[in-house]
Formats: structure tokens, sequence, C-alpha cells
């Protein structure tokens, strides 16, 4: 009783459970050890003709990112140039890392997916996971060489996030198959096929980082809410490696708040004070467009 | 000759063996209905001991459980201790009663196993429990004269060798 209140509360259970996770590595590596032969096994006796296929598809996937790319500075140096006129800090870039998920079942009640990097490669709990489609979820149980990590759309997840078409904020609720928005007024602009982006908000996520489109909106029952269903981008039930980021600086997501604050043209009120950077962990608010 | 070592080596092996049976990748229907391997397997051998130990042994895998799924800390413990106090409490008085019955046992004892987890997930994070968490009863009913049957030519055929 004692240990699973503190085990909730706070830290205090996790040196047992660290412990402990030493006595439970052996067991993952044993579930884990037939997909890894089979795994193996399968490269060793692929054909020829079908890893040339594959390297083929991957180049031109690669040819295309680095379009992409090239397209991208351009737009980088934009940025960077809006934003030294704005003097407002950088974005500053994320440390990641990749790991790969085991192939473990959990219990039904919860979805959670083991991933085979613990506190011993420096994640911590909160940590935002994420897979090349988009967020996945954060690193819920720490053990010293893996990790549990809980989808976004779990039913005890929540995730601030932003409506990308029109920049409206809300919170977005896992329910155990898909991702339910339950907190916008009925008179929210959101529709079908909208994009839904992290907000950045509450510090855990960073801010931008795709998460779901909108696939269905109804009115709750009592007329008082809007409420939008939405389909995660990233396969959640197809996991192989996820992405693990690490922000380095606090102020990631603060100064941006600035550009839904200002009227177009009208530069000279931008004036931002210039303790805006210090003032990130609520970031909207505080920023006053100078009228004096 | 040193049969207690050896049935304690079992007892262990079968344990461990029950967790990987519940850490193996099925497909979600068959998730669905899995047994709770562990707490079939120390049911078994809190009935067969009749002895307090078997309640450290239980509580011990317990929280080994509740590393490997990642859920609160004792949670499976304290579910399991409970089982094995409930099984050792009546044990002696149970290897005397018939089949049937002792079947029936095993599913209050299993039933009350998983009303204390649902309990535990409510209070830790408002989990509503559904209809579904009942069907391992269900296949428990069907595993456990099976395991019994097993368990118990292992042990024969240790105590022989």
């Amino acid at each position: 009783m004692v240990m699973m209140v503190s085990d909730k509360n706070n830290q205090l259970a996790q040196p047992i459970r660290d412990a402990l996770s030493m006595v439970a590595l052996p067991l993952i590596k044993i579930i884990d050890w037939p997909q890894n032969v089979y795994q193996s096994a399968e490269i060793a006796l692929s054909r020829q003709a079908n890893l040339l296929d594959e390297n083929k598809q991957l180049k031109e996937q690669l040819l295309d990112a680095e379009l992409k790319v090239q397209q991208n500075f351009s737009l980088v140096a934009e940025n960077q140039r809006l934003r030294e006129m704005l003097s407002a800090s950088q974005i500053s870039p994320l440390t990641t890392s990749v790991a790969f998920v085991s192939n473990i079942t959990q219990a039904n009640k919860k979805q959670l997916v083991v991933i085979d990097q613990g506190s011993a490669d420096g994640l911590y709990i909160g940590q935002a996971v994420l897979n090349l489609a988009g967020v996945i979820g954060q690193v819920d149980v720490l053990g010293r060489h893996y990790a549990h990590v809980i989808m976004v759309t779990d039913t005890s997840h929540a995730i601030p996030i932003e409506v990308l078409r029109t920049g409206m904020r809300t919170i977005a609720y896992g329910n155990g198959a898909d991702i339910v928005l339950t907190e916008m007024p009925t008179s929210a602009d959101i529709r079908k096929g909208d994009v839904l982006v992290t907000s950045g908000f509450g510090n855990r996520f960073p801010r931008g980082l795709k998460l779901a489109e909108v696939e269905a909106i109804s009115v709750s029952a009592d007329r008082t809410f809007k409420t939008a269903v939405a389909q995660p981008f990233a396969m959640l039930d197809r996991l192989t490696e996820v992405f693990l980021i690490w922000p380095n600086g606090a102020a990631v997501e603060g100064p941006l708040a600035v550009f839904e604050n200002d009227q177009p043209g009208s530069e000279n009120q931008l004036q931002i004070p210039a303790d805006a950077n210090q003032g990130s962990n609520n970031p909207a608010n505080d920023l006053t467009t100078g009228n004096e | 000759m040193n049969n207690p070592d050896n049935n304690k080596a079992f007892m262990h092996l079968s344990v461990l063996c029950a967790l990987l049976l519940t850490m193996m990748p099925w497909s979600e229907t068959v998730q669905l209905f899995q047994p709770h391997w562990a707490a079939l397997l120390i049911a078994y051998w809190s009935l067969y001991a009749a002895n307090s130990r078997v309640m450290y042994v239980a509580f011990a895998y317990g929280l080994l459980l509740d590393v490997l799924m990642g859920s609160l800390l004792g949670k499976h413990g304290m579910s399991l201790v409970a089982l094995s106090f409930l099984v050792t409490k009546s044990a002696k008085k149970l290897r005397m009663t018939s089949f049937w019955q002792l079947l029936m046992m095993v599913l209050i004892w299993l039933f009350n196993d998983i009303i204390i987890r649902a309990a535990i997930d409510w209070i830790s994070y408002r989990y509503t429990p559904k209809m579904t968490d009942l069907l391992p009863l269900l296949t428990a009913a069907l595993v456990w004269p099976w395991l019994k049957y097993l368990m118990d030519r292992v042990q024969i055929s240790i105590r022989n060798s």
C-alpha cells in the first residue's frame, strides 16, 4: 500500500524499480530473442534482387528528401531574418536519439510500449517520443535499461495542441483508440481534415510536432462544447523504432506567440519587452505589444 | 535426493514461465482471453505448499510483473499476495474437495484478483472497468484443470527421480 502511494506521488519507489529492472531485463531479452533471430534470418535469406529493389527505393526517397531540404534552406533563412527583426530568441535544435521498440505485450488496460533505452541513456519521465509520422507519446515509467512509453491515445494521456490552420489551442485527450478534443466552444472553427500539431505549452512537447488529423466533428449532448475525433498520424500499433528528443534551451516556444498578437502592417508597434524570454512559462499572455 | 530444493526450483521456474507467457506478443483477441498466468500459478503453489512462505514469493513476482508491465509498483504484488493469502488460509480443506468445487473456488479467487486490480487502477487513474476484463476467467476455467494435472505430474516425476 505504502509502496503504491509513494510510487504514484513521487519518485521514492524508483530505487526499487531500478533494482527490479535488472531482474526484468533478461526476461525482456528472452521475449525479444525469437523476434531478433527471425529478423536476422530474414536478412540473411532475402534475395539480392529484393535488396536491390529496396536500395533503389531508398535512394529515391533520399533524393526526394534532399530536394525538400533545399527548399527548406530558403525558408530557414527567411525565418531567421524575421526572427531577428523581432529580436526573438532562436528555436534551438533538438537533440534526438533512436530507440527500438521491444516486442512485448502490455496489459490491455493501458497502452504502453517498451523501448530499449532507459535512465542509463539519459531518458527522463515525461520525455516526448515520436516517429517519422508524428508524435507517439511520452515516457511514462522508467527503468535502468528500458522504459515504458504511454501512447497519445491512452485514456490517461492529454497533450496540449494547436490547430495548424487556425492556430486555436486546446488539449487533446486519448480515448483508447483515437484522440478527442472535448474542450472547444461551439463557435470554434475546426473542420474535417485539419491538422493538429503540438502547441508546446507545458514544456513537455516541443512546439509544432505533427500529431493527428481531424476525422469527425460533433456537438456535445448539452450543446455547450464541440468535440472532434482525430486520427494520429503515427501507426501506434505498428511501431518498430521511435525517436526520443531532448530540448536544449528552455525558451523554445515563448517568443513565437508574438505572431498571433501582431497586426499586419504595423511593424513599429512590435516592441518586445526585454524580459520576454524570461517569461517563457506562460508565453502568450504576458507579451505586450507596446501601444503607448 | 534433495526434494525440497528441486521443488522450489520448479516453483520459481514455473512462475517465471508464467511471466513470460503473460508478456508474449499475442494478437489482440488472444490477449483479451488470456488468463492471468501468474495468478494461476501462485494459486496452485499456495494450494500445494499451504505455507505462508509462498506469500513472499508471490509478492516478489508481483513486483517483478509490475516492473515489466510498467504498472503502479505494488499493484500486482498486492493482488497476488491477497490471492495467496486466501488460498493458503483454506488450502488444507480445499485439497480434500472435489474437482468442481476446487474449480469454482479458483474462479472466485481469480475474480477477486481482477476486482482488486480494477480497484487499484480506478484509484490511481480513474480506470472504468469493462465487461471484457472478465473474459480471462473463462479461459482460466478451461486451463486450470490441465495446469493442475500437468504440475502434479511434473512434481511426482521430480519426487520419484
